[in-house]
């Protein structure tokens, strides 16, 4: 009988190509794809419908460019510097964040690494990953965009083909400048400290370009002496035509090959890939050396928490007053969301979002020393009671829908104590509750004060508004316990999956609800002012009745939402 | 101290937990062996009170484990098959917040923390986050949070596993320490030494069925009594096999 020959041991295998290591991210989407047939359908409608929408706001902008002789060609050239630039600055950012995980974080790495595979080969493997990942958004968006641009000018096929090769070299130089900037960060910190950083340092980001964004006074724009004006400041711009950015590289490249001006594209484009050829090669070499390094750094963890930290000492004095389970509870959802970057970062969008919120109401051209302005002015502060509440809905959707979530595989330490699940539901609704009131009603003080309502009616939509906080946040509770989501940690994503639409939308009913009961009785109230006529006692308590039905409306919701929660939470199974 | 009364667990016209019937005395280390999908973590589920039986009842320390969760509870210490914990907490914190919920006082909760801490070798590292513990650690935190209230019922679902020789011997010498100070105790393993070594008495469950229960030496006195065992064989381990059906050829 022949025997079979023993494996050589110390043959190097022949490495896996790139198809097999990329294998596994091609099947799972097609998995999903295969599973999900429907939702991909939607998807797609929704994809093209996005297309075509673009393509149209394009299409007309620039060809609205086009009329204006004298700032057109400057114009249309700018605003593609422009869409490179914002392109860019977001590949950089989102190239950073994806190598981070692809490269450093994601489970099989420890797969890979322990695989014979040379180093180079991972390299590759991870590198295309991180591009797809980071690129596929932009791509979405920009594509009708370029598309409009060739449409205007008429450009040939030369147009679209230079497209394409601009684009490959420009979406693989924020890759390489992501990979090498996580390495760096990983061998500076861990990598959980790491990500920490990168978290906190784009939603600071996004913080701030918001808030730039809005005290630009965009609305401005809306009158045509002011456009003017924006439009000669526009082309003026040259700070992000710096000769230095590959996004000027594009532009230039593009611009040439449409005929807007003479250029030399073939030049630019050989910077592109040139610089994209240096980069990745620079990538390579550096995670070829380091990677094993760095990922090694990357296992470690951030290991003290501070023994004393502020927080730690001012909590259990703070809420001495409360009975011994909520305050344990609330000591302890409050310590491990300020321990969490990606859940206290949040915070710095919130403060964004109130500074935006208030500095809107403080600049509204409505006292103008019209008649009309009283008038006006009451009915923006109805709405504004609206408005605070949408806004109050919007930070629920995002902390209190996923707190039962992220309780996750831990709910049994919540579930085998005897803490009552009433007791729990109290805990969790006083958390959320608490900071969402003051937030709410400070909104609704501030820009009353702004728009000088009077402090009767201010106090009863400050009523209003605390019952119908109390109702979204016990929504919140009841949607969170119903659509539980225990595969992610990631809060952004359980507030966005069906259980948060279909809260939200919940929310924008009881407010709208609220809202209509409201309308009548405010109105009557507003009229009085302008009549100068005291209501009649059979009127006073019609308006008082609304009131009240609203505020019963809050709290019944409120009460149903919680005994929904309560049956939920008494099945919750993570 | 620990009943369950036709126990049943289904989902949908699946049936993890078939009718089960059990009765542990005070001061008693149970053994709760199994394959796996046996339904062991199932019933220990329904025991502790995090899962709702579909019918059955638990009675812990003479209360309803439905009727009066809170008092069933509160004699009750539960150890899960996988030591989920707050991670962005520290080891010291976990303990107290446990200890808290418990209603263990502050002056007691910061001397007895602080003891099994020590004893399960996790002093050192008491202020550092949980996520930076190993699974073993982890394992050893969730135990100590179970002990923190000094409960009169231990219900540990696989504690060895993920735990190394040390903390594995120390389990086991604490194990045996509690119930010689009258802590009832149940334990489900896959280790069937921890079980011989330990267990007064032990409950076979396969399919959700309970096949088998008794003493070791009962155990083995009725799977002689089957053909396929080999005589001189009287291993748990050969015992186990041969009730739950299945041979060392089968994977």
């Amino acid at each position: 009988m022949r025997r079979a020959s023993p494996p050589h041991a110390d043959a190097a295998p022949r490495p896996p190509g790139l198809r097999v290591l990329l294998a596994p991210r091609v099947l799972a989407a097609r998995n999903a794809l295969r599973r999900g047939r429907a939702k991909a359908a939607v998807l797609m409608l929704v994809t093209a419908l996005f297309w075509v929408g673009s393509f149209v706001f394009f299409e007309r902008t620039v060809s609205y460019f086009q009329t204006i002789t004298a700032l057109g060609p400057v114009l249309t050239q700018r605003l593609l510097v422009m869409l490179f630039v914002s392109f860019f600055a977001v590949l950089v950012i989102s190239n950073v964040v994806t190598a981070l995980t692809t490269f450093y974080l994601a489970a099989d790495v420890r797969l890979l690494l322990a695989a014979p595979i040379p180093p180079r080969r991972i390299h590759q493997a991870r590198f295309v990953e991180t591009l797809v990942a980071s690129s596929w958004m932009v791509l979405l968006f920009g594509l009708p965009a370029f598309l409009a641009y060739g449409v205007v000018y008429r450009a040939g096929v030369l147009f679209y083909v230079g497209t394409i090769a601009t684009l490959l070299p420009f979406l693989v130089i924020p890759a390489a400048i992501g990979v090498l900037v996580t390495t760096a960060l990983v061998l500076a910190f861990p990598a959980r400290r790491a990500r920490d950083v990168l978290v906190v340092a784009t939603v600071a980001l996004a913080a701030v370009g918001y808030l730039a964004l809005r005290l630009l006074r965009p609305e401005r724009l809306a009158s045509p002496s002011e456009f003017a004006g924006f439009a000669a400041f526009l082309a003026a711009f040259e700070a992000p035509a710096s000769p230095y950015l590959p996004s000027t590289w594009a532009a230039e490249v593009l611009t040439a090959l449409l005929g807007a001006r003479p250029g030399a594209p073939l030049f630019y484009l050989a910077l592109l890939v040139t610089t994209a050829a240096v980069l990745y090669l620079a990538s390579a070499a550096v995670v070829e050396r380091l990677m094993l390094s760095a990922w090694s750094r990357a296992q470690e963890g951030r290991t003290h928490a501070r023994r004393a930290p502020l927080l730690g000492r001012l909590l259990p004095r703070l809420t001495a007053p409360l009975p011994r389970v909520p305050r344990l509870l609330l000591i302890k959802d409050v310590m491990v969301f300020f321990r969490d970057a990606s859940q206290w970062s949040q915070l710095l969008l919130l403060g964004a979002l109130v500074v935006v919120y208030v500095y809107n109401f403080s600049v509204l051209p409505i006292d103008d020393g019209t008649p009309l302005a009283a008038t006006l002015r009451d009915v923006v502060a109805f709405c504004n009671l609206g408005l605070a509440a949408f806004v109050t809905a919007s930070v629920a959707v995002r902390f209190v829908y996923p707190s039962i979530s992220l309780e996750g595989r831990v709910w049994w330490v919540l579930r085998s104590t005897p803490v009552p699940l009433g007791t729990l539901w109290w805990s969790k609704f006083l958390v959320a509750f608490l900071p969402l009131a003051i937030l709410g009603e400070t909104l609704i003080v501030v820009t009353n004060r702004f728009l000088g309502v009077d402090p009767g009616l201010t106090a009863v939509f400050m009523a209003t508004l605390l019952f119908v906080i109390a109702a979204i946040v016990s929504l919140g509770l009841a949607f969170g316990a119903a659509y539980p989501r225990f595969d992610t940690a990631n809060a952004a994503q359980i507030a966005t999956g069906f259980g948060g639409v279909i809260y939200m939308v919940s929310c924008l009913g009881l407010i709208a609800g609220v809202i209509a009961l409201e309308a009548w009785p405010v109105a009557r109230l507003f009229w009085r002012r302008i009549d100068a006529a005291p209501l009649a006692p059979i009127e006073t308590a019609l308006v008082a009745a609304a009131f009240v039905v609203a505020l019963l409306v809050a709290a019944g919701v409120a009460a149903l939402a919680q005994r929904s929660a309560l049956r939920s939470l008494a099945t919750l199974q993570p | 101290m620990i009943r369950c009364v036709a126990l049943r667990k289904t989902y949908g016209s699946v049936v993890a937990v078939n009718d089960l019937d059990l009765e542990i005395e005070t001061g008693e280390v149970f053994g709760f062996l199994g394959p796996n999908g046996a339904g062991k973590t199932t019933t220990i589920r329904m025991m502790v009170g995090i899962l709702a039986p579909t019918s059955g009842t638990v009675v812990l320390g003479g209360y309803d484990i439905r009727e009066a969760p809170e008092a069933a509870k509160a004699q009750t210490g539960y150890v899960p098959d996988q030591p989920a914990l707050y991670d962005k907490l520290t080891g010291v914190e976990f303990l107290r917040f446990m200890g808290g919920l418990y209603g263990v006082e502050r002056e007691e909760l910061e001397v007895r923390g602080a003891d099994l801490l020590e004893e399960f070798g996790l002093l050192e590292r008491a202020h550092e986050l949980i996520e930076t513990y190993s699974h073993g650690m982890k394992q050893r935190l969730t135990v100590a949070a179970a002990l923190i209230h000094r409960p009169k019922i231990l219900i540990l679902d696989e504690p060895m596993v993920g735990m190394d020789p040390q903390g594995g011997l120390a389990l086991r010498r604490l194990l045996t320490g509690l119930a010689a100070s009258g802590v009832t105790i149940f334990l489900s393993t896959h280790s069937l030494g921890v079980a011989e070594e330990l267990c007064d008495r032990i409950a076979i469950l396969d399919a959700g069925r309970l096949v088998a229960i008794g003493s070791l030496h009962e155990l083995r006195e009725r799977a002689a009594e089957r053909p396929e065992l080999e005589p001189f064989d009287s291993s748990l381990e050969a015992v186990f096999l041969s009730l739950t059906g299945t041979s060392g050829g089968q994977v």
